[in-house]
């Protein structure tokens, strides 16, 4: 009971405060809905469909291109770890597009593919790419040579060595990696749809902002946070069941 | 048997081992232009949508000449920076006081632990509809994005100082203020620097998206632009001026570090 | 008909001040089920030596031969212990010991009956779904001599394999191995740098020179380890043996080029 009074307490007080604020009048309700307004369009939107249309295109946008990216992310990585080849070439071009926002590829995508679907993904995908290289890399560069040289004494294949320890071993950095790129998936998903789109939650709350219904902005807006933190959860809960038995596995309650 | 030889006789040999260097760093990189050009040039995709490598440098001068570069460029900066310099003045405060004060640990936590993996740029229409779309809301945009992380780097920072050092300072007559400016502080800066190290790129891709977004000066408006009038080689220009920024801020960085906190060792990216 | 022939090794490694020479001229023959230490100062390659015998690093220069072939690469013929135990922390006790029996075509019908065996053998009866984090150094190191046991190479190379260890639990493993090597007989080459466990387990103690490492001399154990661990290293035999060798490592280790 303390824990859920901990966690929640803050956030409890602070709605509070914020709805005597604006019902008392201290606060203009233009700028700042009251929680009550809110809430009721919250609701609105909840029952009356588009919001979760919208949320769903946003999601299934974000995943795909965390999916693809996360894929691709693990296998470049494990090239760069594995063949000097790879990470000569790879590692420079890596070092050069961390730098650079993904969000700004996608006015070039637009004159490319035109508004929709492939030009998000494809923003989205990139965006994952590289979290997931680098933690792929890092966390097989550190597997302990000796793990290595044990299977190999008891004759793993060379091929069975990247299934069988690599990536058991680096499995750890991986899923953080993944876990990074989750949170940009959400970041440039909602960025490509408020640059430019038809469909979307994050075109959707620019959408009411325009049109001044501003307390199902900010309930849309409040959707998003829920669902990023939702899936952000489900995936220490998946961290935790993969990894039970590491020493270092992060521990159910933490951010 | 270490040869003792060194220092002149060395010179052109280490010389030709940099630049060995950086051939091996930049060759993909060239390879890739390379590609590009010999794409572009091939005719089989259209000017409009790949522009030469050529057709993109041609544009920096004209571009540069008529202020639409340094001006937006210095203008995202300002709002990166800005922003920056807020979310580590609240950031770092907020975390040294949750390590140091348990009822503000209480109250900040649960709302950093939702604020994390919420993509800050959805708070966007919040912010124009406060603020409007000029330098106000876009700095306090990404302000807003970068101070969780540094809060959390703080508060990280600031709970692994050793107890006992803290202990003696206190044993030794410190007050608390003065144990906060003096001991912690210090043994947390590392820490708050590689949470800022972290959030530099944050902050300019904020910046920028906030731009492309809304509008309202910047590069990232500059590109918005160059795209709806369809001038590629422009837009081309614009993504690559971005991505320059971010790696020389980058190597800004690191060079500061090692000389604001030359006792902690270098990691590597 | 000998197992382990090596001669005229030598093997050079890079570091930040260049090539540093870590083995010279090394001569070493090893017999069949035959036991043997190898001591000497810290950083004289006795390691190395043990990984070029592994076939984890190359020699630069000389024969490395195991059965009459030459070692090129690691191979089931070669167990290998390291200090650090190396257990693969994602794998239960049990998928530990059987992960040999996978690579060597055990079928997997049989391979349950095998790990029971070896967990018995090592005591470690009702842990066998734990895993290594859940162990202490003791318990790892015996699931770590298990493991490559269970696939039963001819030769074991072991590198320090009870260093990580207490005081204790040392002396309790050096009686464990003893008890393993007399009812496997396989061959087993072990490098350490205590050199009571050297003179307490082998049968022929190995001295190495400070870095480059070569060998310097060879003892003969003979003591009758059957009178139990008290009989042994009180015993004049054992005493003499070990201060004899002592005194060799540690003249090394004193040694000036």
């Amino acid at each position: 009971m303390k824990a859920i009074a901990r966690r929640w307490g803050s956030i409890a007080a602070v709605l509070v405060a914020w709805e005597l604020a604006v019902v008392s009048g201290a606060v203009d309700p233009t700028f700042l809905p009251a929680v009550h307004t809110i809430a009721a369009a919250l609701w609105e939107l909840a029952t009356a469909g588009e919001v979760w249309t919208n949320l769903l295109v946003s999601t299934y946008r974000a995943v795909v291109g965390l999916v693809i990216g996360s894929a691709c992310g693990v296998a470049v990585g494990l090239m760069m770890a594995t063949s000097r080849a790879a990470n000569g070439f790879f590692g420079p071009l890596v070092a050069m597009t961390y730098s650079l926002p993904k969000a700004s590829l996608v006015p070039l995508f637009i004159l490319w593919f035109g508004i929709g679907d492939t030009t998000n993904m494809l923003t989205v995908f990139l965006a994952t790419l590289l979290p997931v290289v680098v933690s792929t890399y890092h966390g097989v560069k550190a597997v302990p040579q000796v793990l290595v040289w044990s299977a190999q004494a008891m004759g793993t294949s060379r091929g069975e060595i990247l299934r069988r320890i690599l990536i058991p071993a680096s499995l750890l950095s991986i899923l953080t990696g993944m876990r990074i790129a989750l949170g940009f998936s959400w970041v440039l998903t909602i960025s490509a749809e408020m640059i430019a789109s038809k469909t979307g939650i994050g075109k959707l709350i620019f959408l009411y902002g325009e049109s001044g219904a501003y307390a199902h902005m900010f309930a849309g807006i409040l959707a998003i946070v829920a669902v990023a933190y939702t899936a952000d959860r489900a995936m220490i809960w998946l961290m935790h069941a993969a990894l039970r038995w590491h020493d270092a596995a992060p521990a159910v309650g933490e951010h | 048997m270490e040869s003792a030889a060194g220092g002149a006789v060395n010179a052109p040999a280490r010389l030709g081992q940099s630049v060995w260097r950086a051939v091996k760093f930049t060759y993909p990189i060239a390879l890739v232009v390379l590609a590009w050009a010999i794409a572009a040039r091939s005719g089989w995709v259209r000017p409009l949508f790949l522009p030469s490598p050529q057709a993109v440098a041609e544009q920096f001068w004209p571009l540069l000449v008529g202020g639409e570069i340094v001006k937006p460029l210095a203008v995202s900066l300002w709002r990166a920076f800005g922003g920056l310099v807020l979310a580590l003045v609240i950031g770092a405060a907020a975390g040294l006081a949750m390590a140091r004060m348990r009822w503000v640990r209480w109250g900040v936590d649960p709302v950093v632990s939702f604020a994390f993996p919420a993509p800050k740029i959805a708070f966007m229409p919040i912010f124009i509809l406060w603020f409007g779309i000029d330098d106000v809301s876009k700095i306090l945009l990404v302000a807003f994005t970068c101070v969780f992380p540094i809060i959390v780097s703080t508060y990280h920072g600031a709970t692994a100082v050793s107890r006992t050092v803290i202990w003696s300072a206190q044993a030794m007559g410190t007050s608390e203020r003065t144990l906060l400016r003096r001991v912690v502080l210090p043994a947390t800066l590392p820490y708050i620097f590689t949470g800022l190290r972290v959030t530099v790129p944050v902050a300019l891709i904020t910046a920028y998206t906030a731009e492309m977004v809304a509008g309202g000066g910047g590069l990232g408006s500059a590109l918005m632009f160059a795209q709806r009038f369809f001038q590629t080689p422009a837009v081309f220009l614009y993504i690559i001026l971005m991505l320059l920024s971010g790696v020389v801020l980058d190597q800004v960085m690191l060079a500061a570090r090692s000389r604001l906190i030359p006792w902690q060792p270098e990691e590597d990216a | 008909m000998s197992q382990i022939r090596v001669e005229r090794l030598t093997k050079h490694y890079e570091s930040r001040e260049g090539r540093v020479l870590a083995l010279t001229d090394v001569d070493l023959v090893v017999g069949e089920g035959e036991f043997t230490a190898i001591v000497g100062p810290s950083g004289c390659g006795k390691s190395t030596l043990l990984y070029i015998l592994g076939g984890f690093l190359r020699a630069d220069a000389g024969i490395v031969e195991v059965g009459g072939r030459a070692v090129s690469a690691p191979g089931v013929d070669r167990g290998v212990v390291f200090q650090e135990y190396a257990l693969f922390p994602w794998l239960t006790v049990a998928e530990n010991i059987a992960y040999g029996l996978s690579t060597t075509g055990t079928p997997k019908a049989d391979r349950a009956a095998v790990v029971e065996r070896f967990v018995r053998m090592i005591g470690l009866e009702g842990f066998e779904n734990r895993y290594p984090r859940e162990l202490s150094g003791g318990m790892k190191q015996r699931v770590a001599i298990a493991r490559t046991l269970a696939y039963d190479p001819q030769i074991l190379l072991l590198d320090e394999p009870l260093g990580a260890l207490d005081a204790q639990t040392r002396e309790t493993m050096q009686d464990e191995l003893l008890r393993i090597w007399e009812s496997t007989r396989k061959t087993v080459v072990m490098v350490t740098h205590d050199v009571n466990e050297a003179v307490y387990l082998a049968q022929r103690v190995l001295v190495m020179s400070r870095r480059p490492g070569r060998m310097v001399e060879e003892f003969r154990v003979q003591v009758d380890r059957r009178q139990g661990r008290e009989a042994v290293m009180l015993s004049d035999e054992f005493n003499r043996i070990r201060n004899q060798v002592w005194l060799t490592v540690r003249r090394q280790v004193g040694a000036t080029r």
